[in-house]
């Protein structure tokens, strides 16, 4: 009687005390990869995916007659000293989310807590245009457990796309949590294979 | 006795006489206190048992309804003190025919508790009922010592506070406080349970149980799950174990009755 005692009073310790935060604990929304047909497909081409920031930024963009334009975040004195005309502008600020992914059947995007809507730019490597995904979402902080800390969790309101190389956007699952579901299908059209 | 006096073997004196009408009895005596029933041969040798007659050695039945049961806890007010949560409950039950126990149990939990690594505040103060039927699975149902096992339904309507460090977006920038108070939540469980009670002196008993607890529904708004439910304990996981140990005060009229009657027979 007495074992079985411990066996139980060990076991609510152990059932009580047990940490169940997730492991994968970022929440992120899930693009997932279509034909216009929509056939699931892995995209094979390389591409990056970019988001506007809040704020500008300063850009020297460098051009010389019979050469391609180039832009950078900083001076380059070695392109003045070849030749090229620099000019000074502002452009939205912007960071790097997904950097040459290939061969992906989905891609994971993080959002943003504060704003309304996140703007994401698809660069693609085999043409020569890109794709602005603009998705408007509500944010949320939610707590499942104090010892799993802060999230912010999404409401997907509403979300479109240039056409580049997209034929379309669904949402399949408006909630962005960290449980990785599905969220947004990416239809592509057959620009790209 | 006439019979035997008159036989030539036996001497007619008062003495004889006495002797002999002792034996007899005592022979008697040995004769109907053998648990053999006793045999009669008639003329046509026919064998007839002789009735048993088992409605004298049965035992009155037991009233359906026996009294009730007032019990409160002491492991939540003790956990109270060692934890960051605790409750204190007490338990009203019916006692029918010292078998099966409706029961109504009514606490108030309470937590406050702030985790050190993330630094987030949880507290709650709120009321849990429950309500349930215990069954002895003792064979004995006239001892005053009892063995439970039984179910319940657990409900609890609560009101709780969370606060933690401000959010600051590693990407896009910005940064905003968390801080909810009195968010509202409903929610429900079924618990198993296994215990026990034993007589201490007169009408107090003393008893513990052992309970497994699953949630049914845990009521959220879209910020926050309630860390802690009032009766149910910590929601870290969707079950878990519990217990209690009470001190319960049994007023049994059912007995009381029974042994009134007793006495009425005997005289």
């Amino acid at each position: 009687m007495k074992k079985l005692l411990c066996i139980l009073a060990l076991t609510s310790l152990l059932a009580c005390s047990s940490n169940n935060c997730p492991l994968g604990s970022t929440v992120q929304c899930n693009y997932y990869f279509y034909d216009r047909n929509g056939v699931a497909i892995k995209y094979g081409d390389s591409f990056s995916v970019t988001t506007l920031l809040p704020g500008e930024k300063t850009v020297y963009t460098y051009r010389k007659l019979g050469y391609q334009t180039e832009t950078r975040n900083s001076r380059d004195t070695t392109l003045v000293n070849a030749g090229y005309t620099e000019t000074v502008g502002t452009a939205r600020k912007d960071t790097l989310l997904v950097n040459k992914a290939s061969g992906r059947a989905y891609i994971q995007v993080p959002m943003s807590y504060f704003n309304k809507a996140d703007t994401l730019i698809f660069d693609y490597s085999s043409i020569s245009g890109n794709d602005t995904i603009i998705v408007e979402h509500d944010g949320y902080a939610h707590v499942e457990l104090p010892e799993c800390g802060t999230h912010v969790y999404h409401h997907l309101r509403s979300v479109r796309s240039t056409d580049a190389a997209i034929d379309h956007l669904e949402i399949t699952n408006p909630l962005v949590d960290y449980e990785g579901n599905e969220n947004i299908r990416i239809y592509f059209n057959d620009v790209v294979e | 006795m006439k019979e035997m006096k008159t036989s030539g073997f036996i001497s007619t004196t008062w003495w004889s006489k006495t002797v002999v009408a002792s034996l007899m009895m005592v022979f008697a005596c040995a004769m109907s206190a053998q648990d053999e029933p006793i045999v009669v041969v008639n003329e046509s040798d026919t064998i007839r048992p002789t009735k048993y007659i088992a409605e004298l050695m049965e035992e009155p039945p037991l009233p359906f309804f026996q009294g009730f049961t007032l019990s409160g806890d002491l492991f939540g007010p003790a956990l109270y003190l060692i934890s960051d949560y605790g409750s204190v409950e007490a338990a009203l039950r019916l006692n029918l025919k010292s078998t099966y126990f409706p029961i109504v149990e009514v606490g108030y939990g309470s937590c406050k508790t702030t985790d050190a690594e993330t630094n987030i505040s949880y507290s709650t103060n709120a009321p849990f009922f429950r309500i349930g039927l215990d069954w002895n699975i003792l064979k004995n149902k006239r001892q005053d010592n009892r063995l439970f096992v039984g179910a319940r339904y657990g409900f609890s309507s609560l009101k709780f506070d969370m606060s933690g460090p401000n959010m600051t977006d590693p990407i896009w920038g910005g940064s905003a406080p968390f801080n909810y108070k009195d968010a509202s939540s409903n929610s429900s469980w079924l618990e198993f349970v296994f215990g026990t009670q034993v007589k201490i002196w007169r009408n107090f008993h003393m008893g513990w149980s052992v309970r497994y607890k699953h949630q049914i529904k845990v009521g959220q708004p879209d910020y926050a799950k309630p860390y802690y439910i009032p009766g149910y304990g910590t929601t870290t996981d969707t079950s878990c174990w519990g217990g209690t140990y009470n001190l319960i005060f049994d007023l049994n009229w059912g007995k009381k009755k029974l042994r009134q009657t007793t006495n009425k027979t005997d005289k």
